[in-house]
């Protein structure tokens, strides 16, 4: 453990991963939702980077480039749906969002 | 132990702490500003990765743009309407904390028992500062092996733009008007009194479109607030 290696990020990242994916599934909140899956594609991001500076090539922080820029649109779009959610049910709490279900 | 791995463990020591936070904090607001918090020491990881275009991205759309719209939604939506950490059910949390741990375990395992990738590639560190650092590097690969790819992402970002404004615009913006056919009451809705349903002097019963639906039933408020008169009032109005 005396140099730093790639097991350390990609640690690192499935930490912040599991983290993320706990509370996707425990949180209620659609907005908090919303945070755990930028942690979630953060974290992928951490271990995209790590493999490539594990194999000498920039592939890797293309992808998390790309990555990014979807996340980007993702955030657009889905705070847009929270926002027109919240305004036709009056809740953000995902729980009374049942109009497919009954 | 080098300095490198001491601010590794910092970093990610103060980037798990974070990201427990957002989950685990009450207040949405408290969970951006984890999250913010999160995403700078992500941004600090990047750097000891050598990848500082992708740190300062990170940065700038994260912490810059994605989070202020995040806490931009947050004040738009009613914050009384915010449900609490502690309305999820007992089955569901301690699940949710069942699989994450189960989770760790499978990737940890994927981890420690991985084959090691070589160093196949040529822009080692050396090569990276020939070239004029990782800006210069990144974009030589960008716009040449990853040209058509970028191409297509501004096609989805204008899109999802697009889509954003759509979905955002009030439902009400391309509805026709509904003209005002009777005299305003604030005091009974549509339908409750039957006993109008000629004009004063006799004249014809106002018809009423029969395709127009009823007032949706809403929940129970104290103010009534008036925007379509109509909803409101009746003339020879038929029950419903």
């Amino acid at each position: 453990m005396a140099e730093l290696g790639i097991e350390h990020f990609l640690f690192l990242s499935a930490a912040l991963f599991v983290i993320g994916m706990t509370g996707l599934l425990t949180r209620r909140n659609l907005l908090v939702i919303f945070m755990c899956v930028e942690l979630i594609l953060t974290s992928v991001n951490i271990s995209l980077v790590a493999f490539g500076w594990e194999t000498n090539t920039l592939n890797g922080q293309i992808f998390a480039i790309f990555a990014i820029s979807i996340a980007a649109a993702e955030a657009a779009v889905g705070l847009g749906i929270i926002l027109a959610l919240s305004r036709r049910i009056r809740s953000v709490d995902v729980a009374d969002i049942r109009e497919l279900r009954d | 132990m080098p300095w490198g791995v001491i601010f590794f463990y910092l970093i990610a020591t103060v980037s798990i702490l974070s990201a427990i936070g957002v989950v685990a904090a009450r207040n949405p607001v408290h969970s951006s500003i984890f999250l913010v918090l999160c995403f700078l020491n992500v941004a600090g990881i990047f750097v000891m990765l050598g990848a500082e275009f992708l740190a300062v991205i990170q940065v700038i759309v994260y912490t810059g743009a994605i989070l202020v719209l995040v806490l931009f939604v947050l004040m738009l939506v009613n914050p009384d309407e915010l449900p609490s950490f502690t309305d999820a059910q007992p089955l569901q949390r301690y699940l949710g904390l069942l699989l994450g741990a189960v989770l760790l375990l499978e990737v940890g395992a994927a981890i420690i028992t991985r084959t090691a990738l070589e160093g196949v590639g040529e822009a080692t560190p050396e090569n990276v500062a020939a070239v004029g650092g990782n800006v210069h590097a990144v974009g030589r690969v960008l716009f040449s092996d990853y040209l058509l790819a970028f191409e297509v992402i501004s096609i989805v970002l204008t899109v999802g733009i697009l889509g954003a404004i759509v979905l955002a615009a009030p439902e009400r913006l391309g509805e026709k008007l509904a003209t005002r056919r009777g005299t305003i009451s604030l005091s009974h809705t549509r339908g409750t009194d039957a006993e109008l349903p000629v004009g004063p002097r006799g004249e014809t019963p106002i018809k009423t479109d029969p395709n127009r639906r009823p007032p949706r039933p809403e929940a129970p408020r104290r103010v009534i607030k008036v925007t379509d008169p109509d909803e409101r009032t009746t003339i020879g109005g038929t029950r419903r």
